[in-house]
């Protein structure tokens, strides 16, 4: 059987390989990048928790667009994302 | 049964704010509250201290206040809240970073211009402002403004803490609250007033009837009839964002208040009718009012636009005919008070020290003889309550 | 844009699937939307084309069921979330993944949201690393990524054992699962489920192959603390009987803990839909007849949104629910033999989730359990950032007020996660009210929409 095909995006300027098509969280947890974002009350760093769209923990910034939740979200070759927004919801 | 000097029924803002005046004058005072306090209007409120004139009529609301009898209230209640967190104790995230309201037509431009001048009669500073002064005092202000008035006094304080930090207080000096506890039965024999909530009686000198939609229905209990009409208004919250705005905007012309919060939320509303009053649960917010209220928003404050809307909120109030608050003695029952009608938190240090003063037989510290229960009352008393 | 059907179909799982299909196939017209990027819920979730290909569609009956679904002309809406209800009661208000609002009108809505998983607080679990079981079942099944090197699951119900076999299957370490229960001893209740060879055999596989790979199940242990700088390193356990006093401590790179699942009702709520108590598990869940018809009759709600049953329950309730569509659509009931096999299969899967709930500690036990030993100073609402301490002070059995009081539940996953713990901690039977928006909303969403003519 062939290897899986794989995709590279950009997370915070730096490229990760991942299966194609798998979601943004595993392509980051992959990578062994776990703090996504910040929790604004206490600073403290925060990463997915639930997987399924309910917890808001895992929200990046995908191709421009804030507030995007990982989880929910597949990736595509070339997706830049960025995990180091200010420490706000928006 | 147990006897006080004072009974309270509610504990929304006015119930803590004169809760707090009487105890700390030495009188027993006791509160009762049908929920948990604090809960309806003082709960739900905006929290806007409105010291320049609130000229915005809410969507749907009859009748303009008079702004040149209400800006003298308005005026003293802002010297109040100068100290209400050293009197209390307590943060309640008070700010009087100042506000703005803006027009977009000439007409409103007009009004601006008018307002101010009865601002300046009652000793209100305020300043008119073209619509690029205004975006350069607020750079976050869209093209569409093309005035503002700016008032510095005008503030907010967080109405989840306000309430919550006059009971406290009141509870120091003595006060007893009793929530989950709804009055019943109210029936005066000779001076003493006997008010049943739950399982307790307390008989009392003075009863102040403060249970904001439901002050009319608990008059009624007392055999007295007002006319107050309870309406439910709209509150929307965004997530919250980078703190860039510390001022209140509002609009002349239509309804529209937003300020940034201390936690980074956007608060929007400007009186927006909910779906549905609902005055035995919570009431259920309107679509149509949401997305009104938050196109406005976006037009006066483009960067809203950026943003995500994270919740909605309905809450009561009774407004009085004429808009004008509501404040004083029953006439024909000696030691029943009531407050309550328009702006009740913006005035309740100041109605929760007139309310102290009409309980104690003193002049108050405002005219307000002509905001009196009198011009409410539909029929003379029914003594029905009394029978009871 | 406004989607007028016959049926509008919220939740696209093995509830609303199957309902979809059987409607569709009878010739109605109908809509299914899901948040998901694709359909197949929590239990059919789809693996990522390249994913299946090399290493297999682990649920590939979920496969069918979708291409079913399609080739019966359903109208399929993924990336779309439903946030809202207009004032004419009806119309559902929805924002597609680019943002655009899409309104839609059903005569029948039906109402297959599903659950989400029964969190409870402990020190450090908001840590990078700490998540739910689902979350790894879904990384190890959908998307063949490991959660970790070194895993511990914990909390309670079957569902720990499926995801640790999961993790198993990629070379995972299983340091070890914390049931905080002792269901797996052998007693009379175990035994009732002996009538149910294939869901019995389902677990007892599980528990074979967890067996083999020497995996520890540490029973009537639960989570006292996870430890780690920015992402876990340990975790310490302490017995579900005395929960302040650490029993032992492992080193792990990642912490799975979930007490169940807890139905998403907040649609049916936000519909107006009377809600009752669940005997079981004390959450509020709709008030249905055995055919998922709410209190409104234009509304059912079927699947884990109609209580806690599992994906074959939820097959059968969302093919009851069709049925009864049918019979109301055409005036002709389904045939006696067809219903009464579906209403019989739904009784038998009834039966089985009691008995495997009865062998786990009911989530009023859990609370009795966890609630006292909970440190003051624990985080309890991950958003807001509040702690337990500050949720007790003045606990006065109203989640509403604390939520005033603390802020507790105004973040983002408006209370979802923190709900059941805030119940507890203030002694609350309550929930957290369903209000528009019951997600956050883009405003470019509601500006665009406000452009429309109206929302209704
Ligand atoms: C959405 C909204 C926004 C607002 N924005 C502003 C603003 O920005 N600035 C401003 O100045 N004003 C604003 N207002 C108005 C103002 O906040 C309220 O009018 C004010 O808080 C009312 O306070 P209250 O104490 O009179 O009544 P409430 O806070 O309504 O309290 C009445 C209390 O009486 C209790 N009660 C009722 N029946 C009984 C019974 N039978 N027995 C015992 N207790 C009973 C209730 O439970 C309640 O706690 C707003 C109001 C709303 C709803
Ligand atoms: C994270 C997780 C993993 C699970 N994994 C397993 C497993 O491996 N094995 C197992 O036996 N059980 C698993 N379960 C249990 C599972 O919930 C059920 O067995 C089954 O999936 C229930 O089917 P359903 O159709 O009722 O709901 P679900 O499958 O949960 O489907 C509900 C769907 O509704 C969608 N939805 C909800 N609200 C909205 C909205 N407002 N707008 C748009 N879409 C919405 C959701 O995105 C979801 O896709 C899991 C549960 C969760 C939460």
């Amino acid at each position: 059987m062939t290897a899986p095909r794989s995709a590279t995006i950009i997370v915070d300027g730096r490229p990760v390989t991942a299966v194609a098509g798998v979601s943004l969280t595993a392509a980051l947890v992959g990578d062994h990048r776990w703090a996504l974002r910040r929790n604004p009350v206490d600073g403290g760093p925060r990463g997915p928790f639930c997987g399924m769209g309910v917890c808001f923990e895992c929200e990046v910034t995908v191709d421009g667009v804030p507030s995007v939740r990982a989880c929910l979200t597949r990736i595509r070759p070339g997706m830049r994302v960025d995990t180091t927004g200010a420490p706000n919801d928006r | 049964m147990r006897a006080a000097d004072v009974v309270i029924v509610g504990a929304g803002v006015l119930g803590a704010a004169a809760a707090w005046q009487l105890s700390r004058a030495g009188h027993r005072v006791v509160i009762f509250d049908r929920g948990a306090p604090g809960r309806e209007g003082s709960g739900t409120t905006a929290g806007n201290l409105h010291v320049q004139a609130v000229h915005t009529r809410r969507p749907g609301q009859e009748v303009p206040i008079d702004s040149a009898r209400f800006l003298p209230l308005q005026r003293a209640a802002s010297d109040r809240w100068e100290s209400v967190e050293d009197d209390l104790g307590a943060s309640v995230e008070l700010r009087r970073s100042g506000g703005f309201t803006i027009a977009e037509t000439p007409d409103q431009c007009q009004e601006l211009k008018e307002k101010h001048t009865w601002e300046a009669a009652a000793g209100i500073p305020t300043e008119v402002l073209d619509g690029d002064a205004a975006r350069e005092a607020l750079p976050l202000l869209g093209p569409t403004v093309t005035a503002a008035t700016w008032c510095a006094s005008d503030g907010y304080a967080n109405p989840l803490k306000v309430t919550p930090a006059y009971l406290a207080a009141a509870a120091g000096h003595g006060a007893e609250l009793v929530p989950y506890a709804p009055v019943r039965e109210i029936a005066r024999r000779g001076g003493t007033w006997r008010v049943t909530a739950g399982t307790h009686t307390v008989a009392a000198p003075v009863v102040i009837d403060v249970a904001g939609p439901w002050l009319g229905e608990i008059a009624a209990l007392a055999g007295i009839r007002l006319r107050m009409t309870p309406v439910a208004i709209q509150m929307h919250a965004t997530v919250r964002a980078p703190v860039t705005m510390s001022h209140l905007v509002q609009h002349i012309g239509e309804g529209l208040s937003v300020k940034q919060v201390t936690a980074g939320n956007l608060l929007i509303g400007g009186g927006w009718p909910a779906r549905a009053l609902n005055l035995a649960g919570r009431s259920v917010t309107s679509v149509d009012s949401l997305l009104g209220n938050v196109a406005l928003a976006v037009r006066v404050l483009p960067f809203i636009r950026d943003l995500r809307l994270l919740r909605a909120w309905a809450g009561p109030l009774a407004a009085t005919p004429d808009e004008m608050p509501l404040i004083g003695e029953v006439p024909g029952e000696p030691g029943f008070l009531v407050a309550g009608g328009t702006y009740a938190f913006t005035f309740a240090p100041l109605w929760g020290e007139t309310l102290r003063g009409l309980a104690e037989g003193a002049p108050p510290p405002v005219e307000i003889a002509d905001l009196g229960p009198d011009r409410l009352m539909t029929q003379t008393k029914t003594h029905e309550g009394r029978q009871r | 844009m406004i989607v007028e059907r016959d049926v509008v179909v919220v939740g696209g799982g093995p509830a609303g699937l199957t309902a979809a299909a059987r409607l569709a196939a009878a010739g109605l017209t109908v809509t299914i939307l899901d948040e998901q990027p694709e359909l197949g819920g929590q239990y059919y979730r789809r693996p990522a084309p390249e994913v299946a290909r090399r290493w297999g569609d682990h649920r590939r009956e979920g496969g069918e069921l979708i291409a079913g679904v399609r080739a019966a002309g359903v109208e399929c809406r993924t990336g779309h979330l439903v946030w809202g209800l207009a004032d004419d009661d009806r119309t559902l208000l929805a924002e597609d993944e680019a943002g655009r609002p899409v309104r839609l009108r059903g005569r029948h809505l039906v109402l297959a949201t599903g659950a989400y998983e029964r969190s409870f607080p402990f020190p450090g679990w908001q840590l990078p690393g700490v998540t739910t079981p689902g979350f790894a079942q879904h990384l190890a099944a959908g998307d063949h990524t490991p959660i970790g090197e070194r895993v511990v699951l914990a909390g309670s119900g079957p569902f720990l054992l499926p995801v640790a076999c999961s993790l198993l299957a990629l070379g995972v370490k299983v340091a070890g699962i914390a049931e905080a229960g002792t269901p797996y001893r052998p007693g009379r209740r175990a035994l009732g489920t002996l009538r149910h060879p294939a869901r019995l055999r389902e677990l007892a596989g599980y528990a074979a192959r967890l067996a083999r790979a020497r995996v520890p199940v540490w029973q009537g242990a639960v989570v006292l603390r996870a430890d780690g700088h920015d992402r876990v390193s340990s975790v310490t356990l302490a017995a579900a009987g005395r929960p302040g006093q650490a029993i032992r401590t492992v080193e792990a790179d990642a912490l799975c803990v979930g007490y169940g699942f807890r139905p998403q009702t907040d649609l049916a709520r936000l519909l107006g839909c009377e809600v009752t108590a669940d005997p079981g598990t004390g959450d509020a869940i709709p008030v249905t007849d055995p055919a998922g018809r709410s209190s409104r009759p234009d509304v059912y709600v079927i699947g884990e949104a109609a209580g806690i049953g599992g994906a074959p329950t939820a097959r059968a309730r969302g093919l009851a629910a069709a049925h009864d569509i049918l019979a109301r659509e055409t005036g002709h009931p389904v045939p006696p033999a067809e219903a009464r096999r579906v209403a019989t299969a739904a009784r038998r899967l009834g039966h089985f989730t009691a008995l495997t709930d009865a062998l786990y500690p009911s989530p009023a036990q859990l609370l009795d359990a966890l609630v006292p030993a909970l440190a003051d100073s624990t985080m309890a609402c991950r958003c807001e950032s509040v702690t337990a301490g500050e949720l007790r002070a003045d606990a006065a059995g109203d989640v509403n007020a604390a939520k005033a009081r603390t802020r507790a539940g105004m973040g983002p996953c408006q209370g979802r996660v923190c709900g059941f713990a805030v119940a507890g901690l203030v002694r609350g039977g309550a929930v957290f009210p369903s209000r528009v928006p019951i997600r956050p909303v883009r405003m470019t969403t509601l500006l665009e929409l406000a452009a429309e003519d109206g929302p209704a």
